[in-house]
């Protein structure tokens, strides 16, 4: 109850700081809040997928169901998550590149991503028959084979073609190109995201029936 | 390589062979769909001509889906026979994998030596380098291979299993995809192939195949 009031009042304050604190920026104008909502969610998308090959690691060496949901779960909020970046991204590539979408370098990776989440979770539906135990080691090894994708769509591909994205706020100079208050506004915004998905992730799993024993 | 693991290697890609020639459905539906695929495309272009960048976009598309048409069909004969079990008693993960893998290999090698031709003469296109076209299809079909036989034991008694292989498939295999591209495009005479398509080629291949042998474990030996 505690930490669901402290996430909203994170939140109130967020959207007071960009609509209110948050000054227009050079050549985005007030396009750049945005900003504060994309690049908070883009974190959580890539995040959660982080988590699920995290948990499916563990599951693979303990066969615990509830490491097996808890990768699931980080799954669906994910996808949600990636959703929003592309949505978000396409809207404000429009506003800004007058565009939806021209496969730039970071547009292609977010869409892998999506690629992966969908398949992640059709993969899972598609084996709702048969018993828990395969389900779980299946989609484990699926969220650990896809996240070998991870370093070709990080590192290789923005090198590989020209991007109009951008740099990342610290970037490969390790300038941080930033106001004061945009930078402040931009790091709680990326807290309170965080915070929303891990209290769903956890909230989401506690709510499921018991299943969390190993397997015998 | 352990002596037994390449013995037992060896074994599984002879009894792939010889299924496969048993039961020609699944490689003669790979090889017909290729060459449908190729034939719509060329009635449809009505002998225009295609740039090069384009051209090799639609050989590997065709690739693709014409090597889903048969590698999805790795694990399936056992599964539908019964005899995976059989297999998973006598066979050892790693002899299993590697074998259809190296079958799935020669497999989708045949595909590339039937197509690619097809392809150069129904859409009347001049290879500027035919080594770089070579090594092009042979690594990107190595990861297809690779990374396929994987997916395809994840498939197996899955519900949609056809349509479910290529979903799967796709994400994983796309840094294969877009470097082969890149080569045959060059091979077929846009640009300069450059090298760290190729190296980045051989690595992810590497990548896929010591992936999907770690996980594969993890399929085989279930509690």
């Amino acid at each position: 109850m505690l930490l669901r009031a402290a996430i909203v009042l994170l939140t109130i304050g967020v959207l007071f700081a960009v609509f209110c604190l948050v000054p227009p920026a050079e050549g985005l104008g007030y396009y750049v809040r945005l900003a504060f909502f994309h690049i908070p969610v883009a974190w959580v998308a890539v995040l959660a997928f982080l988590m699920s090959a995290y948990y499916g690691v563990r599951y693979l060496s303990k066969q615990e169901l509830l490491l097996d949901r808890l990768s699931a779960a980080s799954i669906r909020l994910g996808f949600i998550f990636v959703l929003l970046a592309t949505l978000s991204g396409a809207l404000f590539s429009k506003l800004t590149w007058g565009a939806y979408w021209n496969w730039d370098p970071r547009q292609t990776t977010i869409f892998v991503l999506l690629l992966i989440y969908g398949a992640y979770l059709t993969l899972r539906s598609a084996l709702s028959g048969a018993d828990r135990a395969r389900r779980a080691r299946v989609c484990a090894v699926y969220a650990l084979f896809s996240f070998l994708t991870v370093p070709f769509l990080v590192f290789i591909v923005p090198r590989l073609y020209f991007s109009l994205h951008p740099q990342p706020v610290l970037n490969a100079a390790g300038h941080i190109d930033m106001e004061p208050v945009m930078l402040a506004t931009l790091l709680a915004a990326l807290l309170d995201a965080t915070c929303i998905y891990l209290y769903f992730l956890y909230r989401g799993v506690k709510e499921l029936p018991a299943g969390g024993k190993r397997h015998e | 390589m352990h002596a037994s693991t390449w013995a037992g290697v060896k074994l599984v890609f002879r009894k792939e062979a010889v299924s496969a020639l048993r039961f020609r459905a699944a490689w003669a539906a790979m090889f017909m769909f290729a060459l449908t695929t190729l034939a719509c495309v060329s009635l449809a272009l009505s002998g225009a001509r295609l740039a090069a960048p384009l051209a090799a976009a639609l050989l590997w598309v065709i690739l693709f889906f014409a090597s889903v048409a048969g590698a999805d069909r790795v694990f399936a004969e056992e599964d539908t026979s019964g005899t995976l079990l059989a297999l998973r008693v006598y066979g050892g993960a790693q002899a299993v994998l590697l074998g259809k893998m190296l079958y799935t290999f020669v497999l989708l090698l045949a595909l590339g030596v039937f197509t690619v031709p097809l392809f150069l003469v129904f859409l009347d296109m001049t290879v500027a380098s035919p080594l770089l076209l070579a090594m092009a299809c042979v690594l990107g079909l190595a990861g297809v291979a690779a990374a396929g036989t994987l997916i395809a034991a994840l498939t197996v008694g899955a519900a949609a299993n056809s349509g479910l292989f290529a979903v799967l498939l796709l994400p994983v295999i796309l840094p294969v995809f877009l470097p082969a591209i890149s080569l045959t495009a060059a091979a077929f005479g846009a640009g300069e192939a450059s090298l760290a398509y190729l190296g980045g080629l051989v690595l992810y291949d590497g990548i896929l195949a010591v992936g999907a042998s770690v996980l594969f474990d993890y399929l085989w030996y279930e509690e």
